[in-house]
C-alpha cells in the first residue's frame, strides 16, 4: 500500500449500505416464507401464499422508486420543474403494451422500442426548453403530457390502447421464463436489479463533472451560463437519463400489471413522483427510493385500515410533511447527521471513560 | 398586472415601435376577429350568437376562479392548487345555506364557538412565548395540546342539535331536497335537541376545544416566530367575543329564525346564500393563508404539495359530507318565470320575469347565461376599481412588482397577503355557488375549473389580472365552439363530409391553444417580461 490515498474508505465501507439492502431484499421473500411455513424452493417456484403477494407489491415500491429515482434527478439535481413527467412513464407503459400486444414483438425488440421513443420524447421536451424557464415550463410539459393523456382515452385508438378502461393482457404475452405470474421471484429479482442499475449509474453521473454542472444549473443557471457552461446541453441530457428511466419503469409496469390504465398517464401520477421524492429528500437520490417505499405502502396499509378515507389520509399527511419534515426523511437525517456522530462520540467517551 | 398604456405615437419610429411592444395583443385580437368572424361563414347566425354566449359564460366562471389564482399568484408567487376545491366548497355550502337554512343554522353554533376560541389567537401566542420550556417539550406540548383540542371538538360536534339530509335513505338524500325545494313542498324539519350532553356543557366545552387548538397553533406558530408577539388588542377580543355571542344568540333563536328563513322565497334565500358563502370563504382563505401558506413562502414546490394535500382533504370532507353522488340546485323562483309573454323580446326582456329571452331569434337563458355574464361582469369592474383606485389595490400593485420594498416602506405586506388570498378565496367561491345551479352539484367539478383557469391564467400571463379575463374568455369560447362544430360539423373544401371535432378534443384544443401561446410569448398575452 502506498500513501496515494490513505484516507480512502475500502470498498466494503463505501458500499456496504446498498449490498446490505440488496442482500436484505433478495432474502425478503425467503424470510416471509420461512415465517409462513414455506420452504425455499416453494418460494423461487412462487407458487402463491403471502410472499408471492408481498413480491408482488415489492416489486412495485421499486418500479415506483425508478420513476421517482428519475424525477429527483430532473428535479432535484437539474431543477428541472416539470409537470410532464408522467407522460415518460406512460409512453413507456403504453408504448411496450403496444408492442407487446398489437404489434406482436418480442421483448428484447420492444425493449428497443422503448429506447428509441424514451429518447424522441425527451428530444421533444427538449425542444420547448429554451423557450420557457420556471413555472411556464411545468406548465407547457403539462400540457403536453395532458395532450397524450387525452389522447390514449379516446375511444378513436380505444383497439389500441383500450380507452378509458386502460390496455389489458400484455402482461400474459411476456415470455414464462420472466412472466410475473408464473415465476414472480425472477421477476422480483429483475426488478430489483434494474433499479439497482439505474441507481448506480445515476449516482454516477451526478457525483461526475457532468453532475456538478447539473447541480450548478440548479442553483444559479446564470451563473453557470457565466462561467462558460452551456446549460442547454445539460438539462438536455438530464432530460434523456431521465425519459429512458422512467419508460423503463413504465415497461416494467406493464410486464407486471394485469391492466395498465390511463391514471400512469394523468396529473396524479407525477404529483405521486413529487410527493414520494420530497418524503425522501430532494436531491439525495436515495432518499426517492426511500420515499418511494413509504408511499406505496403508506397508501395501500391507509387504504386497508381506513377503506374510502384513505385518500382524507394521504392529504392529511402531505400537509403534516411538508409542515414538519421539509427535508424529507434522507434530506433531515443528513442534516441532523454531524450532531448525531457528535453524540454517539460523547456517548463512547462517557463509557469507555476516555476523552473529556 | 398593470398593463402600462403607452402615449399615442406622435411620429413614425414609435409607431411601429407601439407595433412591436404591443405585438401581443395585437396578434390576440387578430385571433380574435378571425376566429369569431370565420364562425359566421361556418354557422347559422343563431348558433353563432348562442355560441358565443354560452362560451361568455363559462369564460365568467372560469374568470372567477382564475383571477383569484392570478392575484394569489401575482402577488405572493403561490400557485394555489386548492383553488378548484375551494371553489367546489363554495359551492356545497352554497348549496346548504340556500336549500337546508336550518342545517346551517344548527352547524352554525359550534362552528362560531370554535372559531372564537380560536380568534383569540394574539392571546394564546402571548401566553405560549411566555411559557419556557426544552427543545422537544417546546415542539411536543403545541401538538398535543392541539390535537387535545382537537378531539374534544370531533367529540362535542355530533353532539350539538343538527337536522340534516340522511345519505343512508333515499328519500332524504339531497336530490330529494333540492326536488322538493323546487316544487314548493319543502316543510321545516322539526327542531333537535342535545344529544347526551347538557347544553352549558357542550357550549364551553367546544368552546374551551377551541380555545385548546389556537393554543396548540400558537405554541407551533411561537416556536418559529422571528418577531416576539404583541400584546393583543382590543381587536381580537371584540372579535371573538362578538362571534360567541352571534353564536350564543343564534343559539337561542334557531326555532323562530328557521321558520322565518323556511318562509322567504327562493330568490332571497339565494341571495343570503350567495352572500354568507362568500363572507364564510373569506374568513376560511384567511385562515388557510395564515396557518398553512405564511411558514411556505419562498419554497414553491412545498406551498404546491401543501396546496395539493388541502385539496384531497377538502375533497374527502365533502364526500363525508354531502355523499358521493353529484346533485342539483334549483334556481332561484326570479328565473323561473313562465307565461303568455315569455320568451321576453331582447335584452329589454331581461326584466320580463321570463326564464328565457330571445336574442335574435335565439332562445337565451336567463340564468344559465345573462346572470352569470352580469355576475363575471360585475366582479371584473369591482376588482378592477379596487386595484385601480383603492389604497389596498394601491398596495397589491406595488407588492406585485417588489414586495420587499413595499414591506421596507412600512407597511404591513403580510397582512395584504392575508386580505388577498381571503379575497381570491371568496372569488372561487363565488364562482361556485354561481355555477352550481347551472351545472349541478358534484366532487369532480373542482379539477374541471381548476384545469381551465390554469390555462387561462397561462395563456393571459401568469401575474396579470386583466389577463386572467381575456384568457378566460378565450378558454370558454374556445370550449364552446369547440362543442358546437362537434355538433355541426366544419365544412371542408377538399373532404366530402364536413369535419367533426370528436367530444375528446374540447379540453385538448384548449391545452393545445396554450401550450402554442406560451411556446411564441413566454409570458402571455398580458404577461411582463422580467
Amino acid at each position: 500500500m502506498t500513501e496515494a490515498s490513505p484516507k480512502r474508505p475500502n470498498f466494503l465501507t463505501r458500499h456496504g449500505m446498498l449490498i446490505f439492502v440488496v442482500t436484505l431484499a433478495i432474502l425478503f421473500p425467503f424470510i416471509v416464507g420461512l415465517i409462513e411455513g414455506q420452504s425455499p424452493a416453494t418460494v423461487i417456484a412462487s407458487e402463491g401464499g403471502n410472499s408471492k403477494f408481498l413480491m408482488g407489491l415489492a416489486v412495485e415500491v421499486f418500479i415506483l422508486a425508478l420513476f421517482a429515482l428519475s424525477y429527483d434527478v430532473l428535479l432535484g439535481i437539474t431543477g428541472l420543474l416539470s409537470f410532464g413527467h408522467q407522460m415518460f412513464f406512460a409512453v413507456g407503459a403504453y408504448g411496450s403494451g403496444i408492442m407487446l400486444k398489437s404489434l406482436g414483438w418480442s421483448l428484447p425488440l420492444t425493449l428497443l422500442g422503448i429506447l428509441v421513443l424514451a429518447i424522441l420524447q425527451a428530444l421533444l421536451f427538449g425542444v420547448v426548453l429554451p423557450r420557457v424557464h420556471g413555472i411556464t415550463f411545468a406548465l407547457v410539459t403539462l400540457g403536453i403530457a395532458s395532450m397524450f393523456w387525452i389522447v390514449i382515452q379516446s375511444p378513436d385508438v380505444g383497439d389500441w390502447t383500450g380507452g378509458d378502461v386502460g390496455l389489458q393482457g400484455a402482461s400474459s404475452l411476456v415470455p414464462a421464463w420472466i412472466n410475473t405470474n408464473d415465476h414472480r421471484f425472477r421477476f422480483y429479482l429483475m426488478a430489483l436489479a434494474v433499479l439497482v442499475l439505474f441507481y448506480l449509474v445515476f449516482r454516477r453521473i451526478v457525483s461526475s463533472p457532468t453532475g456538478a454542472v447539473m447541480v450548478a444549473n440548479r442553483e444559479n443557471q446564470d451563473r453557470a451560463l457565466m462561467l462558460g457552461y452551456n446549460t442547454l446541453w445539460f438539462k438536455m441530457f438530464a432530460l434523456v437519463i431521465t425519459s429512458i428511466a422512467a419508460a423503463i419503469a413504465g415497461m416494467l409496469w406493464t410486464m407486471h400489471q394485469p391492466i395498465v390504465t390511463p391514471t400512469v398517464a394523468g396529473l396524479g401520477w407525477v404529483v405521486a413522483a413529487l410527493l414520494m421524492v420530497l418524503m425522501g429528500g430532494i436531491g439525495t437520490l436515495t432518499g426517492a427510493i426511500i420515499g418511494a417505499a413509504m408511499f406505496r405502502l403508506l397508501s395501500f396499509y391507509l387504504e386497508r385500515w381506513f377503506g374510502g378515507g384513505a385518500s382524507l389520509m394521504l392529504g392529511v399527511t402531505y400537509v403534516l410533511l411538508v409542515l414538519f419534515l421539509p427535508y424529507g426523511i434522507v434530506g433531515t437525517w443528513r442534516l441532523k447527521q454531524a450532531r448525531v456522530s457528535e453524540g454517539r462520540k460523547r456517548l463512547v467517551a462517557l463509557v469507555t471513560g476516555k476523552g473529556g | 398586472m398593470t398593463t402600462t398604456t403607452v402615449a399615442a405615437p406622435t411620429r413614425g419610429t414609435s409607431t411601429s415601435r407601439w407595433l412591436r411592444k404591443n405585438r401581443g395583443k395585437l396578434a390576440l385580437a387578430a385571433f380574435f376577429a378571425f376566429v369569431l368572424f370565420s364562425g359566421l361563414f361556418m354557422m347559422e347566425t343563431n348558433d353563432w350568437i348562442i355560441t358565443i354566449i354560452r362560451g361568455l359564460a363559462v369564460g365568467a366562471i372560469t374568470f372567477l376562479v382564475a383571477s383569484g389564482l392570478s392575484l394569489i399568484f401575482g402577488l405572493m408567487d403561490v400557485l394555489s392548487l386548492a383553488h378548484g376545491e375551494l371553489y367546489m366548497l363554495g359551492a356545497y355550502v352554497g348549496w346548504t345555506i340556500y336549500v337546508r337554512p336550518d342545517t346551517f343554522l344548527d352547524a352554525l353554533t359550534p362552528i362560531a364557538l370554535v372559531l372564537s376560541g380560536m380568534a383569540l389567537l394574539p392571546l394564546w401566542r402571548r401566553i405560549a412565548s411566555m411559557w419556557t420550556a426544552g427543545k422537544w417539550a417546546r415542539i411536543i406540548a403545541p401538538i398535543l395540546v392541539g390535537v387535545a383540542g382537537l378531539v374534544i371538538v370531533v367529540v362535542l360536534f355530533p353532539k350539538f342539535p343538527m337536522s340534516m339530509w340522511n345519505l343512508d335513505v333515499y328519500t332524504e338524500a339531497p336530490i330529494n331536497n333540492s326536488v322538493a325545494l323546487d316544487q314548493g313542498l319543502q316543510e321545516v324539519p322539526p327542531p333537535a335537541d342535545f344529544d347526551g350532553v347538557s347544553p352549558l356543557v357542550g357550549i364551553i366545552g367546544i368552546w374551551l376545544g377551541g380555545a385548546l387548538l389556537g393554543l396548540g397553533i400558537a405554541g407551533g406558530i411561537e416556536r418559529k416566530a422571528e418577531v416576539p408577539a404583541s400584546k393583543p388588542g382590543v381587536g381580537a377580543y371584540t372579535i371573538a367575543g362578538g362571534v360567541a355571542l352571534l353564536a350564543l344568540l343564534i343559539y337561542v333563536v334557531n326555532d323562530p329564525l328557521t321558520d322565518w328563513w323556511y318562509g322567504l322565497g327562493t330568490s332571497p334565500r339565494f341571495f343570503f346564500a350567495l352572500v354568507i358563502t362568500v363572507v364564510l370563504a373569506f374568513g376560511l382563505g384567511s385562515f388557510i393563508e395564515v396557518v398553512f401558506i405564511r411558514p411556505l413562502y419562498d419554497r414553491l414546490l412545498y406551498q404546491l404539495m401543501m396546496t395539493l394535500g388541502l385539496g384531497f382533504i377538502i375533497i374527502e370532507l365533502v364526500r363525508s359530507v354531502w355523499g358521493r353522488p353529484g346533485f342539483t340546485m334549483p334556481k332561484p323562483a326570479v328565473f323561473n318565470g313562465h307565461g303568455d309573454a315569455c320568451p321576453g323580446e331582447g335584452l329589454g326582456g331581461m326584466f320580463s320575469g321570463c326564464s328565457t329571452i330571445k336574442i335574435f331569434d335565439s332562445r337565451v337563458r336567463m340564468y344559465n347565461e345573462v346572470f352569470i355574464i352580469l355576475v363575471g361582469i360585475l366582479v371584473l369592474v369591482t376588482i378592477t376599481l379596487v386595484i385601480k383606485r383603492t389604497r389596498l389595490g394601491m398596495i397589491i400593485r406595488a407588492g406585485v412588482q417588489d414586495s420587499e420594498m413595499v414591506e421596507a416602506l412600512g407597511i404591513n405586506v403580510r397582512r395584504v397577503f392575508t386580505i388577498t388570498f381571503g379575497i381570491g378565496v371568496a372569488l372561487a367561491a363565488l364562482g361556485g355557488v354561481i355555477a352550481a345551479p347551472a351545472i349541478g352539484l358534484n366532487t369532480g367539478m373542482g379539477a374541471t375549473v381548476l384545469l381551465l383557469a390554469l390555462i387561462a391564467m397561462a395563456i393571459g400571463g401568469l401575474t396579470s389580472f386583466p389577463g386572467a379575463a381575456v384568457g378566460a374568455v378565450i378558454v370558454g369560447l374556445l370550449q364552446q365552439f369547440m362543442i358546437k362544430y362537434g355538433s355541426i360539423g366544419i365544412p371542408v373544401p377538399w373532404m366530402d363530409e364536413p369535419f367533426k371535432p370528436s367530444p375528446v378534443l374540447v379540453p385538448a384544443s384548449a391545452i393545445l391553444v396554450m401550450i402554442v401561446v406560451l411556446l411564441v410569448l413566454p409570458h402571455g398575452f398580458f404577461g411582463r417580461e422580467e
